[in-house]
């Protein structure tokens, strides 16, 4: 890997759609997490998802705002699971089941009382 | 034959959605204040949105990419959401506007209150969001604010002078005016680039393409959606300055409500006339009205990356139907407020055009996106044209508010 590979990779992923296996949307890359020490290469652990993970690349007062609008919310997306990468993020398996979705999911239920939805 | 009949609808679509309540007001009232000497910057706004809303179609029917996906991730989290938030608020204030100016023509047409037409018309364009698909929203208005042809109609039975209307083709500021109108003029100027070239046109056509499933076939139809059905679009907001310009500018008169507009077709053809202006202004606004509402909720969806659509049913979609709802409902309570629909229309018209250079720039960026589009990058036409109404833009947006304190939203 060469040098510059991890910070281009995160400008090319962050901020990209994530469509899980079935071609649902479920949400923005907001965050990546990194793994690694002090002389080891930095890798790349998790996709973050949610309110919380996006406000912390705004300033401060609009962190706060946030926060009280949306919540801290995060949900943690692993690495593992991204099969690949095509103007979209495509993960190998379902939102559910690593937690994305879940507004929706309760969303969906109380939509469905309504007529003709 | 089918491929033909596509094609067809499609541009008699954009001819009839093409006019709105700002390009209502803005051509009457430059047509009765500057004559003709306004058309040129009106043919010059239809190329900038026929050249925009073609590269938005390209990049949904190649790239499948919405412009508010783009806009993060070619403007960044910052200035994406500083875009999002602006055009939001805009949106909301044009779909207020135009639920207004719905339920003002349907208080010419009923005599009813003001007020509770509001209540109905946004009542009655919810439901028709709620049960109807994408294709048959947008056809449906698109089609019968084809009415809308009358003003043209209207402006050959007035037998404007042709060669001073061809005049007005070409680009000029009228020097014989004081100081003071010619910043008027600057002012009309800008509205009308703003009111042809309003962000939502693109946000709503390029997520329609990726509602219809667009792709490399369909490029020929929008092509020709985009330069034809805009083109004649133009045509019809045009023949309404005419017509102002015949019938208003020698009385003074200053047609300030969509109403007024409508007696360009009621002097020359009666009670049936007016009947047919308003029948195709309630179509037409009220079909704006639904796209800047949709516009908003697909701002928002793709923003956040949620799902979105009209071809899903209101509960695949949850927080989709939830935005463009909370729009409608913010929407009818400006309304409700009392506020002019018309200060409403100027407050969108220029706090758009302030919005237009962040709208363009992610299209100029992923249409030249070889990673993207492959082989349907722009061309240098596309891009020879699309640089240069961007530097239009920058210089217009830089000047809308300036303008607007100076004449009072083109009052003085």
């Amino acid at each position: 890997m060469r040098r510059g590979d991890p910070l281009k990779l995160l400008s090319e992923v962050r901020d990209l759609q994530i469509v899980d296996k079935d071609g649902r949307n479920c949400g923005i890359c907001d965050e990546i997490e990194l793994d690694g020490a002090p002389g080891e290469a930095l890798t790349v652990s998790a996709v973050l998802v949610g309110p919380g993970a996006y406000a912390r690349r705004l300033p401060r007062w609009a962190h706060r705002l946030i926060a009280h609008i949306a919540g801290r919310g995060i949900v943690r997306v692993p690495w593992d699971i991204v099969e690949k990468i095509s103007g979209r993020i495509h993960l190998s398996v379902a939102a559910e089941t690593v937690g994305l979705r879940r507004t929706e999911d309760r969303l969906i239920e109380r939509l469905k009382q309504v007529p003709f939805s | 034959m089918g491929g033909l009949i596509e094609i067809t609808l499609g541009i008699m679509t954009a001819v009839g959605g093409f006019v709105d309540i700002s390009e209502l007001v803005f051509a009457a009232q430059a047509g009765s204040r500057f004559g003709f000497a306004l058309i040129w910057v009106f043919a010059f706004s239809t190329i900038g949105i026929g050249c925009y809303g073609e590269m938005s179609g390209r990049i949904a029917a190649i790239a499948k990419q919405p412009v508010f996906n783009l806009m993060r991730q070619r403007l960044g989290l910052r200035l994406g959401l500083v875009t999002l938030v602006a055009s939001s608020i805009v949106n909301t204030i044009t779909c207020a506007a135009e639920i207004g100016g719905t339920a003002l023509v349907l208080h010419l047409l009923t005599g009813w209150p003001y007020a509770l037409l509001a209540v109905l018309s946004t009542l009655v364009l919810m439901a028709i969001i709620w049960l109807t698909p994408f294709k048959w929203i947008e056809r449906s208005f698109g089609l019968l604010g084809l009415a809308m042809i009358c003003f043209a109609v209207a402006t050959v039975k007035l037998a404007p002078n042709w060669g001073a209307v061809a005049f007005g083709f070409v680009p000029q500021i009228p020097t014989a005016l004081p100081a003071k109108d010619l910043v008027v003029f600057a002012y009309f100027a800008v509205a009308i680039v703003s009111a042809v070239m309003f962000p939502y046109e693109t946000y709503f056509y390029s997520s329609g393409g990726i509602e219809e499933n667009w792709k490399p076939k369909d490029l020929k139809t929008n092509r020709l959606t985009t330069s034809v059905g805009f083109g004649l679009g133009s045509l019809l907001a045009i023949c309404i300055m005419i017509n102002a310009a015949i019938l208003f500018r020698p009385l003074h008169i200053d047609p300030q409500l969509p109403g007024t507009a409508a007696l360009e077709v009621a002097i020359p053809f009666g009670k049936a006339g007016l009947l047919l202006a308003l029948f195709g202004m309630l179509f037409a606004i009220s079909g704006a009205a639904v796209e800047t509402g949709l516009s908003t909720a697909y701002s928002i969806a793709q923003f956040f990356g949620w799902e979105w659509g009209r071809y899903k049913r209101p509960h695949e979609a949850p927080r989709f139907t939830f935005a463009w709802v909370t729009t409608f409902v913010i929407a009818l309570a400006l309304v409700l407020t009392g506020i002019d629909p018309l200060q409403l229309v100027e407050w969108s018209i220029v706090f758009s055009v302030v919005l237009l250079p962040l709208t363009y720039l992610p299209l100029l960026l992923i249409g030249n996106d070889r990673k993207y589009m492959g082989e349907y990058v722009n061309g240098r036409l596309s891009n020879g044209i699309g640089w240069f109404f961007y530097a239009v833009l920058l210089v217009a947006a830089l000047a809308a508010l300036p303008l607007y304190f100076i004449t009072s939203g083109g009052q003085t």
